[in-house]
C-alpha cells in the first residue's frame, strides 16, 4: 500500500520534503544569500535597488531604548505593520488599522494599548520570533490596503500571493486568503486559505484550507474559484526578477496587491511549503523537471522565462 | 541518493567492520559478544605436615596463555611463604616454612577463561633429546619398532605409536624379540616413558603433561597424560590405553614436560583436593578481564580499560547516535513531529534515574504546570531571557516540590529526577506554549504525543543490555550509525506523513 502510494505521488509528480530539501534548497540557494532573504529589511533594501516595490518603510527600531521615542514618531501614524525583521511564519505582525485616544486597534477590532505594542516590540527585539531566536529588529511599515479583487473572499487582513520561482521561472502560484481563524494574517498553517492559480491564465483554481480542498470561503461563503487575479503576468515578472536579485534557485515570492501602488514584494521564503500543490491539484516535481528541460536561451532575462512559463503552462492547463 | 555521499557512506561502514573483523580473527573478540563465555572456577585446597622444621611444597598452577586466561587468582598461605616461579611453560606456587606440629591450609582460587578456540598458532616444539637413563640399546630397540611408520603423515604416524601401547603392532608384527625386550622395557620404566620414548623414536615431539579435564569435577590427583605435536597441533594421549582425546575435550594443564603438578620435600600432604566449576559470570566481566590483560593495541586503547566510574556514562553515550539515527528515520522517513530534535534523547536519558512510567509522569505534570504558568505570565510582558528564567525556576521549584512529596509518600523514582531534565522541560514548555498558540492546542498535543513516543523508543534502546555491551566491546560501530545517518541525509523520498498529507491530489479535478 505504501509503495502504491509512494508510486502514485511520483507518478503525478509531487514534490515531497525531502527532496525539496536535498535536491533543491540546498542543492540551487547558497547559504550565503540566506541573510538577504531571512532579514525583511535587507530584502527591501535590495528590492529597492532592483526598482521593486516594497511597502514603504516607516521607522526600524533596533534597540529596546528606541522604543520609547517610538511613541512619539507613531503620534501621527494612523495605520501601520509592526513586523520582526526576521520572523517567520508570519509570527509576531501586528496589523493596525486605526490609532484612537484609547489606542491600537487592530485589524481584528481588538484594541491594544501603546503598553502592549511597547511589549510587543520588546519581544521582537529580544528575538522570541526570530528564527534562531537571535536577537532582531522590528520594522514599522506602511499598511497596504489590498486590492478590491478578493474582498468577497477575505475575512479582515490582506491576502497575499505566493510564487513559487525555480531557476528564475515562475513555476506555480496561490493567493492566500486569510479567515476568521487566522487572525487577519495569511499563512496557511494559522488558518488562511491556499487558492491555487493557474499560471497561464491567472485564475483562480480550488481551495485548500487545513490540508482539505475547500470550493467556498469558510467565513464569507463566496466561491473562491475563477478570480482574475489582476496584475498577473507584472507579478509572474517580480517574481522572476527577483532570482536575480538574490542568486536563490528556488524561492517562494510573496506579494501582496495595493489598490494603488499595484503589487508589492513583500517578502522572499528560501523554504517554500508544499502546501501550495494541494491549493493547485498539481504536483510541483513535475513542472521543475519541466524547467529543467526548457531551452538555456530562455533563462536568459525574467521576461523570455515568464513568457516561456505563460506558454509552456497555458498549453498543459497548469 | 547521490554519489558523494554514497561513497562516504561506504567507506565509513569499511572502516567499521574492518576494525571488527580485526578484533574478531586477530584479537580473537567474540563475534556476539553477548554469547556466554565459558569460565571455570578452579579451586586447590592442600593440608601440609611437616616432618621437619622446613617444609617445602610445589604445586604447579594453572597460567595465561594462548589457551586460556587465569584472572582474579586468590592464594592463600597461612604461616608459610609463597613464591611463584616460572619454569619452562609452568608456573609453580613453592609454599615453604615452619608449620610447627600440627597442619596448615594451602589454597589457591582462580576464575579461568577458555578462549574460543585452541590458538593453532603455537609455533612447532623442537624435538627433545630421549628421556634421560634411556640407554643406545633401548633406542635403537624403539626405532627398529617404529621404522614401519616413518613414513607417514605426523597424524597417521601418532596414530599407529598410540595403537601400540595396547599391543596392535599393525602388519607385519614385529620381530618377537623386540616385543619381548620392549615389554620388559616397558614394566621397567613404566607405560608413559615407554610411550615418550616411542614417540621420541618416531621424530614425534611429546611431552608429559599432569592435569584436570575441564569437567564438573573433585579430584585428589592430578591426571597424567602425553601430548604429542602433530604439525598444527598438540594432540593428548592417554598413557595407558593410547587412546587419544577427542578435540572437543577440553583440558586444563598444570606442569607440562615431566614435572610434577604436586611436589613435597620435609613433610607431607595430608590432604588435597582440587575442584573444577563452571562459573557463570556477567557478559561485561568476561570482556572485561579478556580485555584488561591484553597488551595489543586495540584492547590497551580499549573502554574496558576506563576507570570503572566513568565506563557506565559510556555504555549510555554510545547509544546516543543509534538513538540520533532513529530520530533521523522518524522524522525523514516518517514525518513524526518532536519538540526539538534531540529533546526525546535527552528526556529518555533523564528517564533512566526515574523510570519509564513515573519519568512521562513527571514530564507530563511539570509541563502542565509550566505551561499554565506560562499562559498566565503572557500578561507581565516580561522580556524573552528574564521569561525563560522565571519557567526555570518554575520547573526547579515543581521538580523540588514533587521530590518532597515523593519522599512523603516513599517514592523513590519522584526524588531520582537528577540534574539533567530542567533545561529541556523549561524549553519544551515554551515551545508547547508557542506551538498551541500559533497553531491550536490540538497540533501542540500532537506534538507532545510525538515526543513522548520517541523518547520511550530511545529509552526503550538506549536500556537494552546487549547492544550496550556490544557498542562498549566495538565502539567502531559508531562509523557505521554515521554511515546509515549520512545516508538518510541524502533521502529524498516521500515520508509517510506526505502520503496521507497528499492524499487529496488523488482524485485530480
Amino acid at each position: 500500500m505504501i509503495f502504491k502510494a509512494t508510486r502514485w505521488l511520483k507518478g503525478i509528480g509531487v514534490l515531497g520534503m525531502n527532496r525539496r530539501n536535498v535536491e533543491y534548497i540546498m542543492r540551487l540557494n547558497p547559504r550565503s544569500s540566506y541573510p538577504l532573504v531571512d532579514d525583511k529589511v535587507l530584502t527591501k533594501r535590495l528590492a529597492e535597488e532592483h526598482q521593486i516595490p516594497t511597502p514603504p518603510l516607516y521607522h526600524t527600531i533596533e534597540y529596546h531604548g528606541d522604543i520609547a521615542r517610538l511613541k512619539n514618531a507613531l503620534h501621527d501614524q494612523h495605520e501601520f505593520v509592526l513586523k520582526p525583521a526576521r520572523g517567520a511564519g508570519g509570527s509576531g505582525i501586528v496589523l493596525v488599522t486605526e490609532h484612537t485616544a484609547e489606542g491600537f486597534v487592530k485589524q481584528s477590532g481588538e484594541i491594544i494599548s501603546w503598553k502592549d505594542l511597547a511589549y510587543h516590540i520588546s519581544d521582537i527585539l529580544s528575538g522570541i520570533y526570530s528564527l534562531e531566536g537571535l536577537e532582531d529588529r522590528a520594522l514599522i511599515e506602511a499598511l497596504v490596503h489590498p486590492d478590491p479583487i478578493f474582498d468577497a473572499v477575505t475575512y479582515r487582513g490582506v491576502p497575499d500571493i505566493r510564487i513559487i520561482v525555480y531557476r528564475g521561472v515562475p513555476v506555480m502560484g496561490m493567493v492566500r486568503l486569510p479567515t476568521r481563524a487566522s487572525d487577519g494574517k495569511a499563512n496557511l498553517h494559522r488558518g488562511a486559505i491556499g487558492v491555487g492559480i493557474d499560471i497561464g491564465k491567472g485564475t483562480t483554481r480550488v481551495g485548500v484550507h487545513r490540508s482539505r480542498t475547500v470550493t467556498h470561503h469558510p467565513d464569507t461563503g463566496n466561491p473562491v474559484s475563477g478570480i482574475q487575479v489582476p496584475h498577473w503576468e507584472s507579478m509572474l515578472l517580480m517574481a522572476a526578477r527577483s532570482v536575480d536579485m538574490t542568486d536563490l534557485g528556488f524561492l517562494g515570492v510573496d506579494m501582496v496587491i495595493d489598490q494603488e501602488r499595484g503589487p508589492l514584494l513583500l517578502e522572499l521564503n528560501v523554504r517554500p511549503g508544499l502546501q501550495i500543490q494541494i491549493a493547485n491539484q498539481s504536483g510541483l516535481l513535475r513542472r521543475l523537471e519541466l524547467v529543467d528541460k526548457a531551452p538555456p536561451d530562455i533563462f536568459a532575462t525574467p521576461k523570455a522565462r515568464v513568457a516561456w512559463a505563460v506558454e509552456k503552462f497555458k498549453a498543459l492547463g497548469f | 541518493m547521490k554519489r558523494p555521499a554514497v561513497w562516504l557512506a561506504a567507506a565509513l561502514v569499511f572502516v567499521s567492520f574492518a576494525f571488527i573483523s580485526y578484533r574478531i580473527l586477530w584479537l580473537e573478540y567474540p563475534v556476539f559478544p553477548t554469547a556466554p563465555g565459558k569460565a571455570w572456577q578452579f579451586n586447590m585446597e592442600a593440608h601440609i605436615k611437616a616432618d621437619q622444621k622446613e617444609v617445602r611444597v610445589m604445586i604447579g598452577l594453572p597460567h595465561t596463555d594462548a589457551a586460556r586466561s587465569v584472572v582474579e587468582e586468590r592464594i592463600t598461605s597461612g604461616k608459610m611463604t609463597l613464591d611463584l616461579l616460572r619454569e619452562g611453560p609452568n608456573q609453580v606456587g613453592i609454599w615453604s616454612g615452619d608449620v610447627g606440629p600440627g597442619e596448615e591450609v594451602i589454597s589457591y582460587r582462580a576464575t579461568i577463561h577458555m578462549a574460543h578456540h585452541r590458538s593453532s598458532r603455537a609455533k612447532p616444539p623442537k624435538l627433545e633429546p630421549y628421556p634421560a637413563g634411556v640407554g643406545k640399546t633401548e633406542q635403537t630397540l624403539a626405532e627398529r619398532l617404529v621404522r614401519k611408520w616413518r613414513q607417514l603423515a605426523p597424524p597417521a604416524r601418532l596414530r599407529a605409536v598410540a595403537a601400540s601401547v595396547v599391543g596392535n603392532w599393525g602388519v607385519p608384527p614385529p620381530d618377537g624379540q623386540d616385543l619381548r625386550e620392549w615389554s620388559t622395557f616397558q614394566q621397567k620404566r613404566g607405560r608413559l616413558e615407554a610411550l615418550l620414548v616411542l614417540l621420541r623414536a618416531a621424530n614425534l615431539p611429546a611431552r608429559a603433561v599432569e592435569g584436570f579435564l575441564l569437567i564438573e569435577s573433585i579430584s585428589t590427583a592430578p591426571l597424567v597424560w602425553v601430548e604429542a605435536w602433530t604439525g598444527q597441533d598438540w594432540e593428548n594421549l592417554e598413557p595407558d590405553t593410547g587412546e587419544i582425546y577427542r578435540k572437543s575435550v577440553s583440558v586444563l594443564p598444570l606442569t607440562i614436560g615431566g614435572m610434577p603438578a604436586v611436589h613435597v620435600s620435609h613433610g607431607q600432604l595430608s590432604e588435597i583436593r582440587w575442584t573444577l566449576s563452571r562459573q557463570i559470570i556477567s557478559h561485561w566481566r568476561i570482556h572485561f578481564e579478556r580485555i584488561n590483560q591484553s597488551n595489543r593495541l586495540l584492547d590497551r586503547w580499549s573502554l574496558f580499560r576506563l576507570p570503572p566510574e566513568f565506563q557506565g556514562t559510556f555504555r549510555i553515550l554510545l547509544l546516543v547516535p543509534i538513538s540520533a539515527l532513529m530520530i533521523c528515520v522518524l522524522r525523514n522517513i516518517v514525518g513524526f513531529p518532536t519538540f526539538g530534535i534531540f529533546m526525546p534523547v535527552l528526556m529518555a536519558l533523564a528517564f533512566r534515574n526515574t523510570g519509564l512510567a513515573f519519568g512521562l509522569g513527571i514530564f507530563a505534570g511539570v509541563v502542565l504546570i509550566g505551561y499554565l504558568v506560562r499562559r498566565w505570565i503572557d500578561r507581565l510582558r516580561l522580556l524573552l531571557v528574564p521569561r525563560l528564567s522565571v519557567i526555570l525556576t518554575l520547573v526547579i521549584a515543581s521538580i523540588t516540590a514533587f521530590a518532597l512529596l515523593g519522599n512523603k509518600l516513599g517514592l523513590r523514582e519522584f526524588m531520582a529526577v537528577g540534574l539533567l531534565p530542567f533545561v529541556i522541560l523549561t524549553m519544551t514548555i515554551e515551545r508547547f506554549f508557542v506551538i498551541t498558540e500559533e497553531a491550536g492546542v490540538r497540533k501542540g498535543l500532537w506534538t507532545a504525543a510525538g515526543s513522548a513516543a520517541v523518547a520511550t523508543i530511545t529509552h526503550e534502546i538506549i536500556q537494552l543490555e546487549p547492544l550496550q555491551l556490544t557498542f562498549f566491546v566495538y565502539p567502531e560501530l559508531l562509523f557505521a550509525v554515521a554511515a546509515f545517518q549520512v545516508l538518510l541525509g541524502r533521502f529524498t523520498g516521500y515520508r509517510f506523513s506526505e502520503l496521507i498529507r497528499f492524499r487529496k491530489l488523488r482524485s485530480p479535478s
